[in-house]
């Protein structure tokens, strides 16, 4: 049986039960002469048994989801005989990968027979499998609605339990969050641990050196890699460093101007524009970067006589600066404008321009606020992928020269995954201790930008 | 109308008439303030007297759907013309809020901003006597003499108004302003800006809003009351008081309205 | 008095100028931001507007029975599987005849681009009556002669650094001067998905992938949030456990989008062994990366609605839950909508999560369904700027154009919600 026959299945008896438990109720209120009627809404009493139905099925497919590949590799391991074993001339390990990863209808010539018919075996056991399980969601939803449909009676409270239920639905719908941040950190701690079994952990913190070589196979005898982080660090301390160079004044004056200057028409045109800044996809911003900055600025700057890589920081690190702009300009807008009129009245009152004013004033009193986004937009702006991927360098370098490429952390993550590689070497697990460092640093940044926003918060309300 | 005579007049208005948007606020307001004397400024809720006050040192021009018509002279010079530098103007009026708005920085720093923007003064001792003297003259050096350094805003109610008449007067202005100063204080912290304000006016000439009748009796020597926009009378203090000649002041004194 | 008068008058004139100065300086920062967003939006239609033609090549072909159908018998597998590569090859040999050398020719058959092969071959399928004669057909030349079509600075260029030598640039020069070259539309741009030649590449396989995984985001993601974002707002207790989730979801909204990728490759690829590559995985990675957006978006609008509604509500002698659903969740719908709509936009901006869980590969299909290998149009944008060949660089730049402007329908569309829908209270 397919899904979606399943699922449409699914939705008649499910729409059969609610319709049947709503006219059996209002078959009940019809039958009382005297007397209280039913406490809830007869449509209540469909709806209790519908949620009975949708809860059971729902949490069996889930179940099946997780389970059914673990099912499927233990139906498959009784399965294996003696012979195949012993015929197989593969790393024993790799016997169930290799039978899984065989297609029985375009297999390559050659293949042991008996690989084949295993892929058969379970082919097939994928697809009936799943019909087994659509049929037991079936029944089992169906025989527990039936209990809540036999519940309707003058003395069952219906609307209380659906409501009960559908808070509970949506609290779990709210832990999901919760759910997410720890599969987040329980996954990326997991196999950076498996990393740092392998490589020691000062090795990678403080290390100095970056060459992610590993041996591919056993026997071959390969340079052990290097995972020293430093100056991974380092490359995106570099960019973040150039872009903030370039977002900070530009975001700040445009926000002052924005504020202080401009009319009412001119505010309400200029920040929308603004805004587009911040919704360009950062892919759009890296194709940019490569194709027409960095370009651009290798012709600018041998025209001066220096010589400046292609993936240049500066050409990264100059696009991401731009893509921050409207984070900084927004922000601190915002808080430029929460400073209350009272201080600046106070102010020219005594024959301050405006520029002092703002200068000795308000931007002073807007300070904390200001210093929050910018926080908030470093942390942005290490955490940002495309860009870098699109327009700086892949090796490690350890330097403070916006002329050299660099790489930085989420390009090594990028890189180390994408590709071919055995999941358990030191390489692809290197990117989930990148990851880890990644997100607790920005985790950290976002904190205490969030603390000192409040803090400013409370000064002003 | 009436005026105070055998006085110097040091601000005259011309038929000033105030526009919000239009929304008339003011109507065709003719009034002499003498010099170094308190003149007071009476009148309901929203009947203009805070606006007009903001005529004269031009803090109206901050608020962009505002419109002014008429003159206004200082020292016989229209400060409505065309060429004339508000910033230097605010420099010989100083202005009070009605809620104390000290600056975030320390009490010396908000005692310096004026002299340090105008360039007032050549040394590090110059501003330091500067502070020191405008401290004294508002009556507050004694209590914060020792915690100069501290945020303005850490003093009282009373305190920062009286920080902020400190400010105001640090750069030596000729008229002050003050809209309402002590509606947001306490009895006693009243009293105290009361006394001072007698005290400034031997130097100064001092326009002071006030929504009690009680304190303009107590600190000014010409009252002027305002309604709906419209100046109803002006005279001397006591004779406003005792005997107006207006129904309207006469309805407004006696509680009838507003 | 009057001498602190004129010490201020001394310093009024210096204070004016840097008055000027920085509202000057205010303005140049934002006219600086101004002018970069103008001069990406213009570099990127100034490289992708050609992207748009493509170059074809008219010829003579003859539609010789011997190759198409030896036996006669009119077979369609035998035509299926006939040598169509050599109508055109012969088609061009006669054009050009003078030349002789194996190396010559060969540069001449790649003129045209290969996949004219099966378009001939659909064409003689279903008009058999053209076996055995001649026509003139304009067909697709190869990406390299569509560069230098569209280049014509390349000319110029010396031989050896230019893409084609001087004896092709010649043929090129006959066929223009000749007439038998020109742009037509480029019907592949929208039609077809990936490809290794890049006159035969397309958006419509990245469109679709698209599609099919906001489709995923969309419907995991909005119950889920609204849900949330309405228990959190309206129904939640104040304690300890719900300022914990708050903070939670806060701190989601700022995780880096690389991170959720690597959380799918992590467990729903390594632990559930989903399917790599297939729009139903990328979609429960955005989605997981959205809800905090809808979740937020949600909590806005609910906290606008006035409690005047709610407690005239409860007074009828509704439960809170009853005038949640029933009255101000209604209400609140548009900005819920809104902050939907541009959280979705975001996830269709999204490429660096995708990229993680295997949404990377090289795909020439177009999906049919949510379980087929797909990619998403940010991802084929980066995958054709990364390959080298020199005539991916217009289709980046036209599969840009085309991201964009469905970025720019669906907030156009966000705003015309808000606009429409939203009550001010």
């Amino acid at each position: 049986m397919g899904f979606w026959s399943f699922f449409t299945l699914l939705c008649l008896v499910g729409f059969y039960v609610n319709w049947y438990g709503t006219t059996k109720a209002l078959r009940i209120n019809s039958n009382i002469e005297k007397g209280p009627k039913l406490p809830s809404l007869p449509n209540y009493y469909g709806r209790h048994a519908l949620l009975s139905f949708i809860l059971v099925s729902t949490t069996i497919l889930l179940v099946w989801i997780f389970l059914k590949p673990f099912i499927l590799d233990l139906l498959l391991e009784n399965k294996i005989s003696v012979d195949l074993t012993s015929s197989f001339d593969g790393d024993p390990s790799m016997l169930i990968d290799t039978i899984k990863a065989t297609d029985p209808n375009n297999f390559f010539p050659g293949t042991n027979p008996l690989i084949i018919e295993f892929a058969k075996y379970y082919e097939y056991i994928k697809e009936t499998s799943d019909s087994y399980v659509y049929l037991m969601v079936l029944s089992v939803a169906l025989i527990f609605s039936i209990f809540s449909l036999r519940k309707i009676s003058i003395s069952f409270q219906a609307r209380q339990s659906v409501e009960k239920t559908n808070i509970n639905i949506l609290i779990f719908c709210s832990v999901i969050a919760i759910i997410t941040t720890i599969g987040i950190v329980f996954s990326l701690i997991f196999e950076a641990i498996r990393f740092f079994e392998k490589v020691p952990f000062f090795d990678f913190l403080f290390g100095l050196a970056w060459s992610p070589q590993t041996a591919i196979r056993e026997d071959q005898v390969a340079s052990q890699g290097a995972f020293g982080a430093i100056p991974i660090f380092s490359g995106t301390l570099l960019i973040t460093l150039v872009a903030m160079s370039v977002a900070i004044p530009i975001g700040l004056l445009s926000a002052i101007y924005i504020s202080e200057y401009a009319n009412l028409k001119v505010r309400k045109f200029l920040k929308p524009v603004l805004e587009i800044l911040a919704g360009v996809p950062t892919v759009v911003y890296g194709f940019f970067a490569a194709i027409t900055v960095g370009p651009f600025l290798k012709d600018l700057v041998s025209f001066f006589g220096f010589s400046i890589a292609s993936e240049s920081a500066l050409a990264a690190g100059g696009v991401m600066g731009i893509m921050i702009i409207p984070f900084i300009s927004s922000l601190s807008d915002d808080v430029i404008n929460s400073v209350p009129m009272s201080l600046r009245e106070g102010s020219y009152a005594m024959g301050a321009t405006k520029s002092e004013t703002i200068v000795r004033v308000v931007l002073p009193a807007a300070l904390p606020g200001i210093m929050g986004a910018i926080l908030l937009a470093v942390s942005r702006a290490i955490g940002e992928t495309m860009i870098v991927v699109m327009a700086a360098g892949i090796a490690a370098n350890l330097t403070a020269n916006p002329f050299e490429a660099v790489t930085t952390v989420t390009v090594q993550i990028v890189t180390l995954l994408v590709g071919d590689q055995e999941f358990d070497s030191a390489k692809t697990l290197a990117a989930f201790a990148l990851g880890i460092t990644l997100f607790f640093a920005t985790l950290l940044l976002n904190l205490y930008a969030l603390k000192i926003v409040r803090k400013y918060r409370e000064i002003y309300d | 109308m009436v005026t105070v005579t055998s006085n110097n007049i040091k601000i005259k208005s011309k038929k000033i008439s105030v526009f919000y948007g239009d929304k008339k606020a003011l109507d065709s307001i003719n009034l002499e303030i003498p010099e170094k004397k308190v003149t007071s400024l009476i009148g309901p809720s929203g009947c203009g007297k805070s606006t007009f006050l903001r005529c004269l040192n031009r803090m109206n021009d901050t608020i962009d759907i505002c419109r002014i018509e008429g003159e206004i002279f200082i020292d016989d010079k229209n400060i409505y013309e065309k060429n004339l530098d508000p910033v230097l103007l605010r420099a010989r009026i100083g202005m009070v809020f009605q809620k104390p708005n000290p600056f975030p920085k320390s009490i010396f720093d908000n005692v310096a901003y004026g002299p340090k923007i105008h360039g007032i003064v050549n040394s590090e001792d110059e501003l330091n006597d500067l502070v020191k003297d405008s401290l004294k003259k508002a009556g507050l050096y004694n209590e914060v003499k020792d915690r100069l350094n501290e945020p303005g805003t850490s003093l009282s109610g009373g305190q920062q108004q009286r920080l902020c008449i400190a400010r105001a007067i640090a750069v030596s202005p000729e008229v002050i302003l003050m809209d309402e100063p002590c509606s947001a204080l306490d009895p006693i912290a009243t009293a105290v800006i009361e006394e001072l304000i007698d005290e400034l006016a031997k130097n100064f000439t001092i326009v002071i809003v006030t929504h009690s009748m009680q304190q303009a009796a107590r600190v000014s020597q010409q009252t002027a009351f305002f309604h709906m926009g419209n100046l109803i009378e002006v005279g001397k203090t006591e004779e406003i008081f005792s005997m107006p000649k207006q129904i309207k002041t006469q309805d407004y004194i006696t509680g009838k309205i507003g | 008095m009057t001498n602190i008068t004129e010490k201020i008058k001394l310093s009024l004139s210096k204070r004016q100028r840097s008055e000027k100065r920085f509202k000057f300086l205010g303005f140049i920062g934002i006219s600086f931001a101004i002018l970069f967003l103008i001069i990406i939006l213009y570099s990127i239609f100034s490289q992708g507007q050609s992207a748009f033609k493509s170059t074809y090549i008219e010829l003579n072909i003859f539609f010789d029975e011997k190759i198409i159908d030896v036996e006669g018998k009119r077979d369609i597998e035998d035509i299926k599987f006939a040598n169509f590569r050599k109508i055109i090859t012969n088609s061009l040999d006669n054009y050009f005849p003078e030349v002789e050398k194996r190396e010559e020719k060969r540069k001449l058959h790649e003129f045209i681009s290969s996949s004219e092969e099966k378009n001939l071959m659909n064409l003689v399928l279903s008009n058999q009556e053209l076996i055995g004669k001649s026509k003139q057909l304009w067909l697709l030349a190869s990406s390299t002669i569509d560069v230098i079509h569209k280049n014509p600075e390349m000319e110029r260029i010396v031989e050896s650094d230019r893409l084609v030598d001087d004896l092709e640039l010649s043929w090129f020069k006959t066929f223009k001067e000749n007439g038998n070259l020109k742009f037509g539309f480029n019907k592949n741009f929208f039609s077809k998905a990936d490809s290794t030649e890049p006159e035969q590449a397309g958006v419509l396989g990245s469109m679709l992938g698209s599609f099919f995984t906001l489709l995923i985001t969309l419907i995991l993601s909005f119950p889920i949030a609204v849900a949330a974002g309405v228990f959190l707002e309206e129904l939640a207790p104040k304690n300890r456990f719900t300022d914990f989730i708050e903070v939670n979801i806060n701190n989601l909204a700022a995780v880096p989008s690389i991170i959720f990728g690597l959380l799918g490759l992590a467990i729903f690829l390594n632990v559930m062994h989903l399917p790599r590559s297939a729009p139903i995985v990328g979609g429960m990675v955005l989605a997981l990366m959205t809800l905090p957006t809808i979740i937020i978006a949600t909590r806005a609008s609910l906290k606008a609605v006035p409690p005047s509604i709610r407690e005239a509500a409860i007074g009828l002698g509704a439960t809170k839950f009853q005038t949640v659903n029933h009255h101000v969740l209604p209400l609140s719908m548009p900005g819920i909508l809104t902050g939907t709509i541009i959280g979705m936009s975001q996830a269709l901006g999204e490429s660096a999560p995708l990229l993680m869980i295997g949404m990377v590969a090289f795909i020439v299909d177009i999906p049919g369904s949510f379980t087929d290998s797909a990619t998403v149009l940010p991802v084929q944008i980066y995958l054709w700027k990364s390959t080298a060949a020199r005539g991916f660089l217009e289709l980046t730049a036209a599969g840009v154009m085309v991201l964009l402007t469905f970025l720019i329908l669906m907030n156009g569309l966000a705003v015309f919600v808000r606009q429409k829908f939203e009550k001010k209270w």
